[in-house]
């Protein structure tokens, strides 16, 4: 397992206009081994530029991106990533999409059908394995786009506001099944989103950006309280009505709400 | 796929939800409204055929066959023969070329579209030229490819190889362009390396644009290659036409014209039932 290390990352490109836009400004920040770190921050503060740095589809303009102590330049599976549109291959099916990053990495044939069922139980996805992307409902594409994450057995997941194309409903399934799934199988894990609650209870810690430019506000760890009072045993709806929760989750809203205009 | 391609059976037996609910079907029949209207739209333009031609008089028969003129043209030119050989004879004679030319036409088109919409070296290096040769109409090389190679096939397969070529190029290349980045990304992200992700990511993104370039190829096939037979050629259903031209025989124009309409149709709905097959994923 690796972790990932963000020194003085900044990011800022010229506009069109001509004049300097600085996206991301001097971040400094450490994603520990086997540590779920979640991102918020408001629009505009660089929270997904900061994920595709560290997955090497972007590149900061000042100080560096390393994962595992080697610095990041071009994206590779030890860094696997969760798009929020899903990003499954349309022309493969459940079983095809899931063992893609494996067939890329060689594997033979029985290890990949053994990764692929395995999945496919923990996501409670038997029997779709055969059918394509567009016959699955948006809470069954974003559990393949998971699984096909994970089958790589990734040092470092990314994920990139997985569950914001997802209805509320889904949305919550999808988060229990996150935590069961992550507690299960912890890896070093940064996730954007920019839902304050679905961080909280998500997250070991969580980062709070703020912008113009973006930027490090504050960091919140969760995970002391989550451990103290079970979180992990509880079903969703509950733990948000606990006051170690609400507590939480308010201090991370203040931090944002200060910095939202109207027009967001 | 646009639903007027679509079988009619095959429509009413897919899964395929998104089918318009305003075309209803008769399900004993198999057979949509569309389809009823589309029977009836023939059936009213054969009347107004004979009305025009027989009927009425109204149209000289020098000037367009009836249909009793046409169908005697038809039993001449498949028991007789015409300008040199049979229906058979010739409409071999021209498809045969027709998709000789689109095959190599197609071979050699989709690879370089390929390459040019992943190589931004092999787009810089060969699009000039690709821009300066593109506005030449494809119909303006057949004087160049007689005098290269006379008035046999050979002729032919290269012009409609020059005219089905562009097309092919220019839309797989558009396809290309078009794939989704984030599946790109996604490719990266989970290992593909370059060979993986234009087999698997890339051709697979772009088949649908791949599969407009065709068929307009195969379009422009058929265009030119009648038209190079029609200037100068021994067989082929242009030269039919030429001939019955030449002779003041409307009748025979016209079984030529709707032969060369009803093999260029056959041809297309293969290639429609190749890109169906290839396409499984498409709703």
């Amino acid at each position: 397992m690796k972790d990932i290390h963000f020194e003085g990352v900044g990011k800022a490109f010229r506009t069109r206009s001509g004049s300097d836009f600085v996206a991301l400004s001097d971040v400094s920040l450490t994603v520990a081994e086997r540590e779920f770190v979640a991102v918020v921050g408001p629009s505009g503060s660089g929270k997904t530029t900061l994920m595709r740095m560290a997955a090497g589809l972007d590149h900061p303009t000042s100080g560096q991106v390393t994962v595992g102590g080697k610095r990041v330049t071009a994206p590779g599976p030890d860094r696997a990533v969760v798009f929020q549109q899903f990003a499954l291959f349309p022309w493969k099916t459940v079983r095809e999409n899931i063992a893609f990053g494996l067939r890329c990495q060689g594997a033979p044939r029985a290890k990949q059908d053994e990764v692929v069922a395995r999945y496919l139980r923990l996501m409670n996805m038997e029997g779709t394995e055969d059918r394509y992307p567009h016959q699955l409902s948006g809470g069954m594409q974003q559990r393949v786009a998971i699984a096909r994450s994970y089958a790589i057995e990734p040092d470092v997941l990314l994920m990139d506001e997985p569950f914001g194309a997802l209805d509320a409903q889904t949305r919550t399934v999808m988060q229990e099944e996150l935590v069961r799934l992550t507690r299960r199988e912890p890896r070093t894990t940064l996730f954007i989103t920019h839902a304050v609650e679905e961080a909280v209870y998500l997250a070991d810690r969580v980062v709070v950006l703020a912008r113009d430019p973006g930027r490090l506000r504050e960091i919140v760890d969760v995970r002391a309280t989550r451990e103290a009072e079970g979180w992990d045993g509880m079903a969703i709806d509950a733990v948000m009505d606990l006051p170690s929760f609400t507590h939480l989750r308010t201090h991370v809203w203040r931090l944002l709400r200060d910095q939202i205009r109207p027009d967001d | 796929m646009s639903a007027p391609d679509m079988p009619a059976q095959g429509r009413a037996a897919g899964l395929a939800p998104a089918a318009p609910r305003a075309i209803r079907r008769l399900p004993a029949l198999g057979i949509g409204r569309r389809g009823v209207v589309g029977a009836l739209s023939i059936v009213g333009l054969l009347a107004l055929w004979w009305v025009l031609t027989t009927g009425t008089g109204f149209v000289a028969p020098y000037r367009f066959p009836s249909p009793a003129e046409f169908r005697g043209a038809l039993d001449q030119f498949v028991t007789d023969g015409y300008a040199g050989g049979t229906l058979w004879v010739q409409a071999w004679h021209s498809t045969r070329l027709v998709l000789m030319g689109f095959v190599v036409a197609a071979l050699t088109g989709v690879p370089l579209g390929l390459l040019m919409g992943v190589s931004p070296r092999a787009e810089a290096l060969l699009n000039p030229a690709f821009l300066l040769v593109r506005p030449i109409p494809p119909l303006a090389w057949i004087p160049l490819a007689i005098v290269w190679l006379g008035l046999g096939d050979a002729a032919k397969v290269l012009v409609i190889w020059f005219a089905a070529f562009v097309p092919s190029v220019i839309n797989t290349w558009t396809g290309v362009r078009g794939v989704d980045r984030t599946l790109i990304a996604a490719a990266q992200v989970h290992g593909a390396g370059r060979w993986r992700m234009l087999t698997e990511v890339i051709i697979p993104g772009a088949l649908p644009m791949i599969f407009t370039g065709l068929r307009l190829s195969l379009q422009a096939s058929w265009t030119t290659l009648v038209a190079a037979e029609l200037v100068g050629a021994f067989f082929g259903l242009g030269r039919v036409l030429d001939a019955a031209y030449r002779d003041i025989n409307p009748a025979m124009i016209a079984v030529a014209m709707v032969v060369v309409g009803i093999l260029g149709a056959a041809t297309t709905k293969l290639l429609g039932e190749a890109e169906r097959r290839l396409i499984p994923w498409r709703s």
